[in-house]
């Protein structure tokens, strides 16, 4: 990655301009470094050398394994000069070359008389060089001068050592605990730095010890940091000490609130912004408490510092998303930074009165933002179309003016993901707000006559093909649909023939006119294209006269894809071929189990194009049909409830199975969803035994063994226990798989004949109380409530026993009933000591079950709860309760 | 941590370059975005007039002199704050030992004492001096004054 310098013209051929380094060899440097060897050695020209390599370094140039030994080797002779300014480039200079552990000891005796010697300078340099070469062993027999260099009396030195400290914690954790006495006593030093070091260090030894934070943070905050970047620190360990600290004390009072508010008069900005930004971050923090830091803050941005204004910004930002009426009162300021030369300040502030902006200031914000969009980067622009998406959201009324900003906007120039995020929000507008839906799409079509993006182009036909024929005019979106059939690639107008053919079936007046269209497409020059045509023209009704098109062509032609594309892709390439043609009804349907990191992601909003409405069926759809499929579950009735899949084994197992419970009225189904992950093996016959010893009241009916479990290839076993009619029947099962395990050649993919009997372990499983209610959410829960009445309500009051907190105890009786939380009162707002959470679902049997649950604590840690539960049925009233007295 | 200390000359050449904790591979892609954003938004600055940017958790500062631009990358505890701190201390040490705004050939002249100056700054991503009297003495050995 050598950068070398610019050669400079020949009309600027004026000395001055020439650089000292101009056609520096590496060789040359190396040979110039003998003069290390000089028995007289001349300290100047030694310092040149030594610049010369620091800038052979610098410009990314290596030095081989034996060059890098020979320069160091060179270098350690001149510890024999007393030339100070040498001495100085000698330190750096071993520290750049990083010398490798066989060569160190070559140093080391020079480094430790350093170490020890008269002269301040030559200590802490030392100790610098010596802490970054070093290992283990060493720093054992120097742990001795290090502690006493941390109370050095001159800060030079022992700034050197607390901040070898600091390193030497990554790598030797168990040797510099041990100077904790010394470094407290470096706290309290009167030189500022040390104490900045100090104080860093102590925290990092002390981090895991949470009562040993809390002390040092009591003792500082109480007495005198004379470092700005002290206090920073202090700050900051000071939120940390409140954020795990949880709740208020007895009296209501946040525990040094007043230390943090105190600083916001300190005299550096870095500290009053410390102070200010961890206000905020404060958990649960009151407007009481904001309003000093928001008013600290306000003055930061008309700061003349752009850093300040900056600063100041983005905490107001991040404020603003949780409260945005707290940052109202700095709208004027921010308003004049829109115009602000830096452009990530501008953005913020734009993206801050979006937040906080009422309906009344939208037009006047889009007149600005307007004049703004044209000078800012891709990236700033995608963060103001997405502050603009949830603007309109938030007002529905706005729509046309923010409609008409992103159709202006999306004609004009901008990379790929700037146009995505546009189109996006035009989409989610048009999903959530039917009155932008005509103007939206026509903005779409008129984006699609020329767009550069085949990915959008398709995606936008995708979705016209779906909203479009619901829309007052369908036949005014075949135009721009049609024109990509003779404009674009192949693969924007495989799309486009897919979208006219969904006009043609959802509008019978539009199929004979589609028909011609389509008809066109035949001899279009790409496959697919023409393949496309020929099937839609086919399969819609041949002669195009104005029928209605049969349900069962339209769902097989736009219907639903129920096969997940991983399984049926893993069939394909199982397939072999044959006489036998392939059989789409033989890929398995369940979706694999998601890998632990998809697991981790967390659950993401479906945003814009990437979601149709028309996706995916529901989980619950999907077991119906696949339970429906098996004629032995046909007299079970209505499915009631499937459970979310319950693990049975670890992660990363041979056998991954998990299980899913179908709850019918008399009847449960178990779901063994199984996966072989060994490649070798081929499982055959497999089937799960399942005691129900501690489920007296099951009794097993049925059970669908699977044939075969090849590997990575997901199956299923079912199997059916009946029980007591409409009755919220408990029981523990136990389970074992078993199966005949046939060897596989993983090169030919052929398996031995004989199979050997095996069988595998599994977890128990559950049926309990939350499997029999269902979670259905009411839009009013008070209507819900009232119209329901007090004939069947059902009150009694429980004591939860000591808790954690009152959001630990409402989350497990949410999870015990299995009902949907209403108008969000599943949350608990931090430090509060009581809470009222609203829940309704549908209980087996189909009744509708609505309960209010009223929390308080009683003394420090006990809960207390009283719960009220309203049916339509007394008994199931009952049950509720019966559910949390036994739970 | 301070994840970067970098120095490039008016037209984009890297003159010094200090990484902390930044693998191998990702260092090209820092270099080139950093000067990039040079490129883009120091056009017309005053002299050590400080601009700020942020990806993601990681922030930047950056500035001019003379013909020198500088940039200074952090995240954690080194925000943009008290990256001002250490680009200001960077500063004031290269115009201490330059004697004014260097030219480039003035700051190539004097490379060696920056980045001696540099070794007292940032010490393996933690800021370790920020005056820059102090600086200058430690350059060449001697010890603070108010020692």
């Amino acid at each position: 990655m050598a950068q070398q310098l610019v050669k400079k013209d020949d009309d600027r051929d004026d000395e001055a301009e020439y650089s000292p380094f101009m056609g520096i060899e590496k060789g040359a440097v190396l040979q110039e470094a003998r003069v290390f060897n000089d028995p007289q050695l001349d300290a100047r020209r030694c310092s040149q050398v030594i610049t010369k390599l620091l800038y052979l370094l610098n410009q990314g140039e290596t030095f081989t394994k034996t060059e890098a030994t020979e320069v160091f080797f060179a270098v350690t002779k001149l510890f024999q000069s007393r030339d100070m300014g040498l001495r100085r480039m000698v330190y750096l200079m071993i520290k750049e070359i990083s010398p490798s552990a066989d060569e160190v000891i070559i140093v080391t005796s020079s480094l430790m008389k350093d170490m020890n010697s008269k002269i301040d300078m030559y200590r802490a340099n030392a100790i610098r060089v010596l802490c970054r070469i070093t290992d283990g062993t060493l720093l054992a027999q120097i742990e001795r001068y290090l502690k006493q260099a941390i109370v050095d009396k001159n800060p030079v030195v022992a700034s050197a050592a607390l901040v070898s400290g600091i390193h030497l914690l990554q790598t030797n954790p168990e040797i510099v605990k041990r100077w904790s006495n010394e470094v407290q006593e470096a706290v309290q030093s009167r030189a500022a730095l040390v104490q900045f070091h100090a104080l860093g260090l102590l925290h990092q030894i002390r981090q895991n010890d949470r009562l040993a934070v809390s002390k040092l943070v009591t003792s500082l905050t109480k007495g005198t940091v004379r470092s700005p970047l002290a206090q920073c620190l202090l700050i900051r360990y000071t939120s940390q000490v409140i954020r795990e600290s949880g709740n208020n004390t007895q009296s209501g009072d946040r525990p040094f609130y007043d230390y943090l508010e105190s600083c916001l008069r300190h005299k550096s900005e870095m500290v009053i912004f410390e102070a200010a930004r961890a206000i905020t971050e404060l958990n649960g923090v009151t407007s009481r408490e904001l309003t000093p830091a928001i008013t600290v803050l306000q003055l930061f941005l008309s700061s003349s510092k752009p850093v300040l204004r900056f600063a100041a910004v983005r905490t107001l930002n991040k404020v603003a998303m949780t409260h945005p009426t707290s940052v109202t009162n700095c709208n004027i300021d921010m308003e004049s930074l829109i115009s602000d030369q830096n452009r990530s300040i501008a953005t913020l502030a734009i993206t801050t009165l979006l937040k906080t902006g009422n309906e009344s200031s939208v037009d006047r914000l889009m007149k600005q933002i307007t004049n703004f969009m044209s000078d800012i980067a891709d990236e700033f622009k995608i963060v103001v179309v997405e502050a603009i998406r949830s603007l309109c959201q938030k007002f529905p009324l706005k729509y046309r003016s923010l409609m008409n900003f992103l159709s202006n906007i999306l004609r004009e120039e901008g990379g790929f993901e700037y146009k995505k995020a546009i189109v996006d929000s035009i989409v989610i507008l048009i999903r959530e707000i039917p009155d932008a839906k005509e103007t939206g799409l026509l903005h779409l079509c008129e984006f699609i006559e020329d767009c550069e993006f085949t990915y959008l182009s398709t995606q936008i036909l995708h979705f016209l093909g779906i909203e479009g024929p619901k829309t007052s005019d369908p036949s005014r979106y075949i135009r721009f649909i049609y024109n990509r059939v003779h404009l674009e690639n192949a693969t924007v107008r495989a799309g486009a023939v897919s979208t006219l053919a969904k006009f043609g079936a959802a509008v019978d007046e539009l199929k004979p006119r589609i028909f011609v269209l389509l008809r066109r497409c035949l001899f279009d020059s790409d496959d697919e294209v023409r393949d496309r045509a020929t099937l839609y023209l086919n399969t819609l009704g041949g002669d195009g006269s104005v029928v209605e098109t049969d349900k069962a062509v339209k769902d097989f032609l736009f219907g639903p894809f129920d096969i997940p594309l991983v399984n049926l892709e893993t069939s394909l390439k199982n397939y072999e071929p044959s006489e036998e043609a392939f059989d789409i009804d033989s890929v398995p349907k369940e979706v694999k189990s998601q890998s632990l990191a998809e697991k981790k992601a967390p659950g993401k909003k479906p945003t814009g194009l990437g979601a149709p409405p028309s996706g995916p069926p529901s989980t619950a759809d999907a077991y119906q049909k696949i339970l429906s499929s098996i004629p032995e579950f046909a007299n079970f009735g209505n499915l009631f409830k499937s459970s979310a899949p319950v693990e049975l084994t670890e992660a990363e197992t041979e056998y991954a199975v998990n299980v899913v419970k179908h709850i019918f009225d008399r009847h449960v189904v178990f779901q063994y969803n199984c996966t072989n992950t060994i490649p070798e093996q081929l499982l055959e016959n497999v089937i799960v035994i399942v005691d129900s010893s501690e489920a007296d009241e099951f009794a097993e009916v049925f059970s669908k063994p699977l044939k075969s479990l090849p590997y990575d290839s997901p199956g299923q076993i079912f199997v059916a226990f009946e029980k007591p009619e409409g009755a919220p029947t408990l029981g523990k099962f136990s389970n074992v798989l078993k199966f005949i395990v046939r060897e596989v050649d993983p090169t030919t993919g052929e398996a031995e004949d004989d199979g050997v009997e095996d069988e595998y372990q599994l977890e128990d499983l559950e049926i309990v109380s939350a499997d029999y209610t269902l979670k259905v959410a009411v839009s009013n829960f008070r209507n819900a409530w009232e119209s329901m009445g007090p004939d069947c309500e059902r009150v009694d009051e429980y004591g939860l026993g000591p808790r954690e907190s009152l959001a630990e105890a409402v989350n497990t009786v949410i999870n015990l009933l299995g009902l949907q939380p209403c108008e969000g009162t599943e949350v608990v707002p931090p430090n509060s000591r009581s809470h009222t959470c609203l829940l309704s679902g549908v209980y087996i049997g189909n009744v509708k079950v609505l309960v209010r649950l009223s929390f308080g604590l009683d003394g420090p840690k006990d809960v207390a709860m009283k719960l009220t539960v309203r049916s339509d049925d007394e008994t199931v009233s009952d049950a509720i309760h019966e559910i949390v007295a036994s739970g | 941590m301070i994840l970067a200390v970098l120095f490039a000359n008016a037209e984009g050449n890297i003159l010094i370059e200090r990484f902390h904790g930044v693998p191998a591979e990702e260092r090209l892609h820092w270099r080139s975005f950093l000067v990039k954003l040079g490129a883009d938004n120091l056009k017309g600055v005053k002299n050590e007039e400080l601009l700020v940017a942020c990806h993601k958790s990681v922030y930047i500062v950056y500035t001019i002199l003379g013909d020198v631009s500088i940039y200074v990358v952090g995240k954690d505890e080194y925000d943009e704050l008290a990256l001002s701190e250490v680009i200001f201390t960077i500063t004031s040490a290269v115009k201490d030992v330059c004697g004014k705004p260097p030219t480039e050939r003035r700051f190539l002249d004097k490379y060696g004492r920056i980045c001696l100056c540099l070794d007292e700054i940032v010490w393996k991503g933690y800021l370790e001096n920020t005056e820059k009297e102090r600086i200058k003495r430690l350059i060449r050995l001697k010890p603070p004054t108010e020692f």
